[in-house]
């Protein structure tokens, strides 16, 4: 297997609390791997350090064949590093479709010298994206509501628009943070039918934190277990799910 | 009442509502498009007064060579104290632009060999000579006059400050339009989550504010124009505030808002002059001047009390938060 | 030289420190960067001219009186104005325009009741008191012993007692200090009269010491005040009263002949802007402050 991604004793610490306390794992390219841990274990704070939005305290995390645990967020985006937020942060005072258009990359219209200076390479951009946009609003079901401003979307609506809008950016490492959760039970099925299509006919990379362990284990090749910050066990869906260690650190035992 | 009447009366009050409408777009590009906060405003509209008029008496320049000067050095100017502070939190970066002002003002009042000092720019040239940076602009505005056949100069600058505001609405317009407009319409609600969309979001709040400076330096030179005159005194933080009015009452992010503020604003301003009835004929003129600011701190209060985005903004777009 | 610089300094300094402490709590609980601060301190001191001139009372009673009318003001303001804007869930861009409307009336008010002629306390300022090297005005005296005493006290009260570590809870953690069965409304009164208290003095102490003021002056004091708040990290008092005093400090030792020649003195408020802009870039969250979670 090729790495993708490698995560190397990273610390994370909030005045005294140590979020992400010395997490080590690697995600396979092209794989689906599942992080789960209980409430608190530092997923989302290690989503944020990788994706950049926060600066580890200590360790190292490569991706692809470059060092990225100091560059800025947009640049580790633009390399094709991409995250949802657990509570999806879309641009509520904006429509459904220029959030998707917002994230594509490399637009010569988001630059004033590309406007002036190559305007028709800009508005042949914005049709191609255009449609791409439209394609993948189609695929998260929100192609209705393409002119809504996205603020008047449900939540779950919302964590599908922030799907969608990662992808318009063609990542290679996608982190999803509780894709599902509020997501209405009718789509679950079908969302996950269509991360593994696109990790299929795009070879894209998924990271995941979901608590609805079905999911986690239909949908991964791999899964990372995290507790008290510490990545405790890493292992194919089966391993995990008959591991004692996993059990006890959900119902907060002590070791 | 005769005033009032006047035409050229209300040509000077549509100069000054054209010139408050540059400087309040730019506000609009800083903080209705962008969100940054900006108080300092009129520090850049004394860079591009002041770089104009020194390259024309001290340096000899034409004014047409001097006045792109002035725009590009208030841009300048905007880079310069955006470097530094834009990473700043929002509360922060307003108090270091107020301070950027009054730190203009204060070295336009103090560094006299520079800038004529106190006394303005009359003491610009050499001691006891009374110097004068418009001399090609009013030939110009002549020649504009005789061209439109117009009986007064006060038409005459109306139509050309207009004419320039309305050019710069329509690009504004335009520009928070195109996809440059929609990644500054991101930032300006969710910086971190524009970010992770992979978008430089300090770039763009840098070219954001240079822009609005370049604005308020074109408004600077209007402003030295229609004046002939102007002292550090003409720079107080006032100005900025009365731009910040205008774009609370045209509305937060519309850019044709802003010139229906201005044009407010000029009303208020200039309108209160003739309240000559009472309760207003308790006071004498120069309390009337008082009265004035007062109605306009009030009109603010408001505002912000209750209508946050502006007369004519959209609050789903956007409200003061 | 040297040490009457920083005698001066220290004056200067104090009445920062205090107006300071009264925009920094204020900030602490609400979120507000107060821009008529400057305007209440005019306020403040023109009360006390009010009854130290006109009315022949003593320079102590008059302090108290601008003390006492500010901080009633302050505390108007706060049901008219600040608790609207709190119920309609204003955040700081809003509550910081307001605050600039506010600082215009309050100013052109001030301006339109007592007019923009230049007043003096009833002090003498050929009375001079000698220190080694060191000469100061009465005015000079007076405030820095005032400030001092205030100071003081300010600091015990957030210490120790009761309100002002409440106060100091509130300014930490809003939402803890509300859980923890704090009386958000009587502790927001309480920091509003204390900022108005000490608006007043600082207001007064600021009129004795630049011997002649107009109700405009507040407003040149705002800047560096806002300045001392920043540096001392906005939001905490502590800080406040440093920042002020490294503030007063830096201004009038930039003028030193030793210090590369000196600063002309009219260039002292830019002074204590780059010393801001300095800290700034040095430590953005302000040179006491702390970095906040989250
Ligand atoms: N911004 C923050 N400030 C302080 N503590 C935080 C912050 N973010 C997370 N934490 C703390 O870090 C720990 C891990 O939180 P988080 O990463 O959200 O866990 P998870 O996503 O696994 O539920 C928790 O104890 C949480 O309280
Ligand atoms: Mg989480």
């Amino acid at each position: 297997m090729t790495e993708l991604l490698r995560v190397e004793d990273v610390v994370r610490t909030f005045g005294g609390v140590r979020a992400v306390d010395g997490a080590s794992f690697a995600v396979a390219d092209h794989s689906v791997t599942g992080l789960i841990g209980p409430n608190g274990a530092g997923k989302s704070t290690l989503f944020a350090t990788i994706a950049g939005s926060l600066k580890p305290d200590s360790g190292r995390i490569v991706f692809g064949s470059a060092r990225i645990d100091r560059r800025p967020v947009h640049r580790i985006a633009r390399a094709g590093l991409v995250r949802t937020y657990q509570a999806a942060r879309v641009l509520t005072r904006m429509t459904v479709l220029d959030n998707v258009l917002l994230a594509s990359a490399a637009h010569p219209g988001e630059r004033l010298a590309g406007l002036v200076l190559r305007p028709g390479a800009a508005r042949a951009h914005e049709r191609r994206i255009l449609e791409r946009a439209h394609d993948l609003l189609a695929l998260v079901r929100l192609e209705s509501h393409a002119h809504a401003y996205a603020g008047t979307l449900s939540g779950g609506q919302r964590k599908l628009l922030d799907l969608a809008r990662v992808l318009m950016l063609e990542p290679s490492l996608v982190l999803l943070d509780e894709p599902m959760a509020g997501v209405n039970p009718a789509l679950r099925e079908e969302l996950l039918e269509r991360i593994l299509a696109i990790r299929r006919d795009r070879g894209v990379t998924f990271l995941i934190v979901e608590h609805d362990l079905d999911f986690v284990m239909q949908a991964a090749d791999s899964v990372v277990v995290m507790n008290e910050g510490k990545v405790i066990l890493v292992g194919t869906p089966g391993e995990v799910r008959v591991d004692e260690r996993v059990v006890d650190a959900y119902l907060g035992k002590a070791h | 009442m005769s005033i009032l009447a006047s035409g050229g009366f209300w040509a000077f009050v549509g100069v000054v509502a054209g010139i408050y409408t540059i400087l309040a777009l730019g506000l609009q590009v800083q903080f209705g498009f962008a969100g940054l906060l900006n108080f300092g405003q009129v520090g850049f509209m004394a860079i591009g007064a002041y770089t104009m008029a020194i390259l024309v008496v001290k340096e000899g320049w034409s004014t047409w060579l001097a006045a792109p000067l002035g725009i590009a050095a208030a841009a300048v100017g905007g880079l310069l104290l955006g470097l530094p502070s834009l990473r700043l939190r929002a509360d922060y970066f307003a108090i270091v632009t107020i301070a950027f002002s009054e730190i203009i003002r204060y070295v336009a009042t103090n560094d006299t060999a520079l800038t004529g000092g106190s006394q303005g720019t009359i003491a610009l040239g050499p001691i006891g000579t009374a110097s004068q940076y418009n001399g090609q602009w009013s030939s110009f505005e002549a020649r504009v006059q005789h061209a439109l056949g117009f009986s007064s100069s006060d038409a005459t600058m109306l139509v050309l400050v207009w004419g320039v505001a309305v050019v710069l609405l329509a690009l504004c317009w335009l520009a928070l339009r195109t996809p440059w407009g929609r990644v500054l319409r991101a930032i300006r609600e969710d910086e971190d989550a524009t970010a992770s969309l992979g978008k430089n979001v300090f770039a763009y709040k840098l070219q954001a504010l240079a822009l609005g400076a370049a604005l308020a330096g074109i408004a600077g030179l209007f402003y030295a124009w229609e004046f002939s005159f102007f002292s550090p005194d003409d720079f107080q933080p006032l100005l900025t505030f009365f731009a910040w009015m205008i774009l609370l009452l045209g509305g937060l992010g519309r850019v044709w808002a802003v010139p229906v503020g201005a044009g407010v604003f000029g009303f208020i301003f200039a309108g209160t002059r003739f309240l000559d009835f009472a309760p207003f004929t308790w006071f004498a003129s120069d309390q009337r001047a008082y009265l004035r600011l007062i109605i306009i701190g009030l009109i603010i209060i408001v505002l912000v009390l209750v209508r946050p985005q502006g007369l004519l903004g959209n609050k789903r777009e956007m409200v003061l938060e | 030289m040297f040490l009457q610089l920083v005698a001066n300094g220290l004056v200067e300094g104090s009445i920062y420190a205090i107006a300071a402490v009264g925009v920094s709590l204020v900030y602490g609980l609400l979120r507000l960067v107060n821009f008529a601060y400057g305007d209440m301190m005019a306020f403040g001191a023109l009360i006390a001219y009010g009854v130290d001139g006109p009315l022949h009372q003593s320079m102590v009673v008059a302090a108290l009186a601008g003390m006492a009318a500010t901080a009633a003001l302050a505390l108007v303001l706060d049901v008219v104005l600040w608790r609207p804007l709190r119920l309609r869930r204003a955040g700081f861009m809003s509550l910081f325009l307001a605050s600039i409307g506010l600082a215009l009336v309050l100013r052109q008010a001030l301006l339109l009741a007592a007019g923009s002629q230049p007043r003096s306390y009833d002090v003498n300022p050929y009375r001079v008191f000698v220190l080694g090297s060191v000469r100061l005005s009465e005015a000079q005296v007076i405030a820095i012993a005032t400030a001092a005493a205030t100071i003081v006290a300010v600091g015990l009260f957030l210490a120790s007692t009761t309100a002002g570590r409440t106060l100091r809870a509130m300014a930490d953690d809003r939402v803890l200090a509300a859980i923890a069965g704090i009386d958000v409304g009587r502790t927001t009164r309480l920091a509003w009269l204390i900022s108005g208290l000490l608006a007043g003095l600082a207001g007064v102490l600021a009129g004795l010491v630049e011997y002649s003021f107009d109700p405009n002056f507040g407003f040149d004091l705002l800047l560096p005040v806002f300045a001392a708040v920043v540096l001392g990290g906005i939001g905490s008092a502590y800080g406040a009263l440093a920042g002020g005093l490294v503030l007063g400090l830096v201004q009038e030792l930039s003028t030193w002949s030793g210090f590369a020649g000196g600063v002309n003195p009219v260039y002292k408020p830019v002074v204590a802007f780059a010393a801001l802009a300095v800290c700034l870039l040095i430590r953005p969250q302000g040179f006491f402050g702390q970095a906040r979670v989250g």
